[in-house]
């Protein structure tokens, strides 16, 4: 009667267990999803004082994350207060890190056109590749995975020559699944799919010009001020 | 996949999560209708819509990139909350 109670208790908390395990999953997918949103800054008017503001706010939460990641690691913050963080990630930098870095180059150093396709591809096109990787056999993951970065590329550089359009949606596109793909126990696949295929695309765009052709239009105009 | 997770911290962990839901949720959709709007204000009532396509599409991915996981997320925070009454 105990023993069976026993069984009962440790298979009910073995679904607890595993419920809280499910929730993860999709809480890191949401918040992926949510990242989305950085590209905000890029509808921020094009003032002096909001231009300034628009360096110091990214650099200041990048700078909290870092330093939160090191206490964690450092031990005196417990890892549990992080919710959704991977075994993997226990004594190593956590993947949000990474992807706030990531963002935060592309933002700073990249023109528009190709930060917000390579932000895209971390924010959606990681996630689905997860779940494609999940729930499919993984010779998909690399053919699926390229085609949704290819995807990104191509709504994002539409406004230019067709020979241009292709060619960077497939670099681009082969360069955020190689990113996404190949891991690196150091170097997470969440920096590496924004910051591969944005190197890529900047030698690109420092040839485009040599090359005879227009760069593309900008993709989000600032907004005016007052509002 | 493997998550650190604690049993004694996972109500507490729980609800966290179900206090960001809102703002997780909510923050893409606001900034994807702003994309939209500026594209329809700006744009196609102005008379220059190609100029903002941009914004249009960018826009629209972030709404339709979002809906595609908070609805399986949202599913499974209300089951738990389900199972915990």
């Amino acid at each position: 009667m105990v023993k069976k109670r026993i069984i009962k208790k440790i298979n009910n908390t073995r679904e607890k267990i595993n419920l809280i395990d499910f929730d993860a999953h999709w809480y890191r997918r949401v918040f992926h999803a949510f990242g989305a949103s950085f590209v905000f800054y890029y509808m921020l008017p094009d003032l002096e004082w909001i231009n300034i503001l628009k360096i110091i706010i990214p650099a200041i939460i990048v700078i909290v994350a870092i330093l939160l990641e090191i206490l964690r690691i450092k031990g005196f913050i417990n890892s549990n207060h992080f919710f959704g963080l991977r075994m993997y990630e226990k004594k190593r930098i956590g993947s949000y890190v990474f992807f706030a870095v990531g963002i935060l180059i592309l933002l700073m150093f990249f023109p528009q056109q190709i930060a917000i396709p390579c932000i895209l591809c971390a924010c959606l096109g990681d996630p689905i590749i997860g779940e494609i990787r999940n729930r499919f056999s993984k010779k998909y993951v690399y053919v699926v995975g390229f085609l949704i970065c290819m995807s990104f590329f191509l709504i994002s550089w539409y406004s230019v020559n067709l020979y241009l359009l292709i060619f960077v949606s497939v670099v681009g596109g082969l360069g955020a699944a190689i990113g996404e793909i190949k891991k690196i126990y150091w170097l997470d696949d969440d920096f590496m799919i924004q910051i591969l295929p944005a190197i890529i695309l900047g030698l690109i765009w420092i040839a485009i010009p040599y090359l005879g052709l227009n760069y593309p239009d900008i993709l989000i105009q600032p907004f005016y001020w007052p509002w | 996949m493997r998550y650190i997770k604690n049993k004694k911290n996972g109500f507490k962990v729980i609800r966290t999560e179900i206090l960001f839901t809102p703002i997780l949720v909510t923050i893409p959709f606001i900034i994807g209708f702003l994309l939209i709007n500026d594209w329809y204000y700006r744009g196609v009532l102005e008379g220059s819509a190609v100029e903002f396509y941009g914004e249009l599409i960018i826009g629209l991915a972030i709404i339709f990139g979002n809906i595609i996981f908070d609805i399986p997320f949202i599913k499974s925070l209300r089951e738990l909350s389900k199972k915990n009454k």
